[in-house]
C-alpha cells in the first residue's frame, strides 16, 4: 500500500501537536464503502459492520493513538451528499462538520467509485477543515480493472491520499502517517456549486479502468436473486432455512436441550436444594425459587428459552446482512410497499424489525421523508414481530399445525397493508421515489459475522436479562400483594369475554410490554401446560404480535417520532391489536375452526 | 416557461426506460421536474457523462452506473436521459 502527501504539504506546519483536548478526527463517506472496518482498525473498538447502506445510524465515539498522539475517532452514518435535499442520517454527519465538532476529516471512499467520492471530496472541502482521502477496497477495485493515479489526485487535492484494503488492514499505518500531513483540500471554484462535472472529468482524467472478467459470478448470482422466476424460489429457501435453523433447530432442539437438560434437570433443583437449606425466610426463597422466582422463572425464560432462539436467529441475520441479499429484496417489495405509503427502501427496517423492532425504529432515519418514517415506525410496532417473538410463534404453532401458522402470519400481513393503505391515504406529506444502491454480493467473512454475533448476544445479555428479572420481580411483588389477582380480574372482561382466552393469559401480556419475547415466553409455557386451546394458542399470539411494542421500543419511538406521536401509536395499535383478537376469536367460534 | 407537456414533447430523446436488458448508454441529463429525486440521483452519481447499462426492467429496474448497482421504479428511469452506446 502505498501513500500520497503532495511535497509542498508535507511542510506545512503540522496539524497534530500538543492540545489540552484529544483531537477530534471523523470518519466521513459514501454509504457502505467501510468507515465501520477502518474505525475499528483505529480504535479497536468494533461498530456494527454489515454489507448494506445504513449501518450506522447514529455516531459512535472511540480512542486512537496517532504517533503520541490521542485522537477521538467519529464514526459518521455515510452520506451522498452534504447539501441539498438530505435525509436524517445525513443531517446528523453533516452537522459534525459544520458545528466544528471535528478537527480533521478522514473521507473514506469506495476505490471503485472514485467519481462519487470526488462530489463529496468538494462538498466536505467546503467546511475548510484539514482532510485525507482514503481510497479502500483497492484489491475489489483491482479485480473489477479500476486503478486510480493515487499520486497525481493528491498533488491536484492538495491533500493526501492513502490506499487500503481496511478489512485485512491493510494501508491503517500509512493513513496514521499521513494525519499530520492532513489539510484543507484544493478544489476549483464552481459558480453554481454543482461540482458534478468536475468530479466526472477528475476522475475520468486520474482512473484508468479496463474490462475486466472478474465478477462474472457476482453478475450471475445478482441476476438469479433479483429476477422473479429465479428470485422468489430462492426467497422461499431462504426462509425456509431461517426457519429449519431458528424455527426447529434453535427453537425446538436447542431449546429443549437447555430448559430441560440444564435448568430442569441441574439448577433450578439444585437453587431449590440450596434455597431450602440455606434460606430460613418463605417470602425470600419465593423470590429466587418460587414460581414467579428469578431463576426458575426470570432466568430461566432468559436463558432457556429465548437465548437460543436470538442466538440462531442472529447468526443466520448477520450471515444474510453480510452477503448483501436483503437489500434486494427491496426490488420485489417497491411496487407493494409504494401502496403502503412508502417505498421499496422501507424493506430495511421492516426486515431489520424481525431482528429487534427497536433498533429497526431507528434505522427509520434512512427513509426519506418524515411520513415515510412514521409509517414505517406504526407498521413496525403494529406487526412485525422481534426474532424472539417470532421464534415462540413458531415453536407454540409449529407444534400444533401448518394452517394455524398460516392463520396468524396471514392475518398480521393483511393488518400491516391495510393500516399502511390507510396511513398513505390519511397522513399528510409525501412518499419519495425509490432509489437504492444494491451494495455488491459477497460472501461474509466469518471474523466478522461471529464479531457481530458475539456482540448482538452480548447486548441481548446486558440489555434483555435485566428487564427479564426485573419483569419477574414485578410480577412476584403483584402476586405476593394479590394485586396480579385484581390484574387479572380486570382484565378478564377482555382477555376472557372478548378474546376467548383463560384469565391467566392477562398476567402474560403485562409481561408482554416489558418484553414481547418476554410474553411470548410465557405464552410458550402456557401452551406447554396445555392451558390453551389450539385455537386459543392462534388468538393469543395475534394479539401479542399487533400488541404494544415492548418498553425499549416505545422509548425509541418517542426519541425518534416524539411523545405526542408515541402516545398516538400505542392507543392505536393496541385497539387494533384487541379487535382483530375478537374478530379472529369470534370468526374461529362462528365458522367452528379448529387446527 | 415551458408548459408540462411541451417539455415532454422537448424531450424526445431516449430514456433509460427505453433501454432493452444489457443495453449501454451515457447519461446526457436528468430531469429537474422533481429537484429531490434529481439530487439524489446525482449524489449517487447519475450525471452527465456516466455510463450506464440496464440490467432488468421488472419487477423494478435496475442499472449499473459507473460501478454502483442502483435500483429505482419506473418514474425514475424515465426522468433519466441518455445517449444510447452500442
Amino acid at each position: 500500500m502505498s501513500c500520497h502527501i503532495a511535497a509542498e504539504r508535507a511542510a506545512a506546519p503540522p496539524v497534530l501537536r500538543l492540545r489540552a483536548r484529544p483531537l477530534k478526527v471523523v470518519l466521513v463517506g459514501n454509504p457502505n464503502v467501510g468507515k465501520s472496518v477502518i474505525f475499528g482498525r483505529l480504535t479497536g473498538r468494533y461498530a456494527t459492520v454489515s454489507n448494506y447502506p445504513g449501518t450506522t445510524v447514529g455516531i459512535t465515539t472511540g480512542r486512537a493513538m496517532v504517533g503520541a498522539e490521542v485522537c477521538d475517532v467519529i464514526d459518521s452514518p455515510g452520506v451522498n451528499a452534504l447539501e441539498g435535499v438530505l435525509s436524517e442520517d445525513e443531517h446528523v454527519t453533516r452537522r459534525l462538520l459544520a458545528n466544528r465538532e471535528a478537527d480533521l476529516v478522514i473521507q473514506v471512499a469506495d476505490a471503485r467509485n472514485l467519481r462519487r467520492a470526488l462530489m463529496l471530496t468538494a462538498q466536505a472541502a467546503a467546511f475548510s477543515l484539514p482532510m485525507v482521502l482514503v481510497l479502500n477496497m483497492v484489491d475489489e477495485a483491482r479485480r473489477r480493472g479500476v486503478e486510480v493515479d493515487a499520486a497525481r489526485l493528491s498533488s491536484e487535492l492538495g491533500i493526501p491520499v492513502v490506499e487500503t484494503v481496511a478489512i485485512e488492514g491493510q494501508g491503517l499505518n500509512e493513513l496514521k502517517e499521513a494525519l499530520p500531513a492532513a489539510a484543507p483540500a484544493r478544489i476549483p471554484f464552481v459558480p453554481n456549486g454543482d461540482y458534478s462535472a468536475w468530479a466526472h472529468e477528475t476522475a475520468s482524467r486520474l482512473r484508468r479502468s479496463r474490462p475486466s472478467s472478474i465478477g462474472r459470478l457476482q453478475e450471475f448470482l445478482g441476476r438469479a436473486v433479483r429476477q422473479p422466476a429465479t428470485g422468489l424460489p430462492i426467497l422461499a429457501v431462504v426462509l425456509y432455512v431461517i426457519y429449519l435453523f431458528v424455527g426447529v433447530f434453535g427453537a425446538q432442539t436447542l431449546v429443549r436441550l437447555i430448559e430441560h437438560g440444564v435448568f430442569q434437570a441441574y439448577i433450578n433443583p439444585a437453587a431449590t436444594a440450596l434455597a431450602d437449606r440455606f434460606i430460613p425466610f418463605a417470602a425470600v426463597r419465593d423470590f429466587l425459587v418460587g414460581p414467579y422466582g428469578l431463576i426458575t422463572m426470570g432466568l430461566t425464560y432468559a436463558m432457556a428459552i429465548v437465548l437460543p432462539v436470538v442466538a440462531t436467529f442472529f447468526l443466520i441475520f448477520g450471515w444474510l446482512e453480510d452477503s448483501g441479499y436483503i437489500p434486494r429484496l427491496a426490488i420485489f417489495s417497491d411496487r407493494i410497499f409504494r401502496m403502503m405509503g412508502l417505498n421499496g427502501k422501507a424493506v430495511l427496517p421492516m426486515v431489520l424489525g424481525l431482528g429487534c423492532d427497536t433498533m429497526a425504529t431507528m434505522t427509520t432515519r434512512i427513509l426519506g421523508t418524515p411520513k415515510e418514517r412514521l409509517i414505517a415506525v406504526l407498521l413496525l410496532a403494529l406487526g412485525i414481530p422481534c426474532s424472539a417473538q417470532l421464534a415462540t410463534i413458531l415453536g407454540i404453532l409449529g407444534g400444533i399445525s401448518f394452517a394455524a401458522l398460516l392463520t396468524l402470519f396471514g392475518v398480521v400481513v393483511l393488518q400491516i397493508f391495510f393500516v399502511g393503505f390507510l396511513a398513505a391515504q390519511l397522513l399528510p406529506g409525501e412518499r419519495s421515489d425509490f432509489i437504492m444502491e444494491l451494495p455488491p454480493l459477497r460472501l461474509p467473512g466469518m471474523r466478522n459475522l461471529m464479531h457481530k454475533t458475539l456482540l448482538r448476544i452480548r447486548w441481548y445479555l446486558w440489555e434483555a436479562v435485566p428487564l427479564f428479572l426485573i419483569g419477574t420481580a414485578l410480577l412476584f411483588v403483584l402476586d405476593k400483594t394479590g394485586l396480579l389477582r385484581w390484574v387479572v380480574a380486570g382484565g378478564r372482561p377482555v382477555v376472557t369475554g372478548l378474546l376467548g382466552l383463560p384469565a391467566e393469559t392477562a398476567q402474560v401480556f403485562v409481561m408482554g410490554f416489558l418484553r414481547r419475547d418476554y410474553g411470548a415466553a410465557g405464552l410458550f409455557q402456557l401452551s406447554h401446560a396445555g392451558q390453551l386451546s389450539a385455537t386459543q394458542a392462534v388468538v393469543a399470539l395475534t394479539v401479542m404480535t399487533l400488541f404494544v411494542p415492548c418498553v425499549a421500543n416505545f422509548l425509541m419511538i418517542i426519541r425518534e417520532q416524539g411523545l405526542k406521536a408515541a402516545l398516538a401509536i400505542l392507543v392505536f395499535v393496541t385497539t387494533v391489536a384487541l379487535s382483530t383478537g375478537a374478530g379472529l376469536h369470534y370468526a374461529f367460534r362462528i365458522l367452528g375452526v379448529d387446527f | 416557461m415551458l408548459s408540462g407537456s411541451s417539455v415532454s414533447t422537448f424531450e424526445h430523446g431516449r430514456r433509460l426506460v427505453s433501454l432493452g436488458v444489457g443495453e449501454r448508454g451515457v447519461v446526457v441529463r436528468v430531469l429537474r421536474d422533481n429537484p429531490a429525486r434529481a439530487e439524489r440521483l446525482k449524489a449517487l452519481g447519475v450525471t452527465p457523462g456516466a455510463r450506464v447499462r440496464l440490467l432488468q426492467r421488472f419487477p423494478g429496474f435496475v442499472f449499473e452506473c459507473d460501478q454502483t448497482e442502483l435500483a429505482v421504479e419506473p418514474s425514475v428511469a424515465r426522468a433519466i436521459l441518455i445517449e444510447e452506446l452500442g
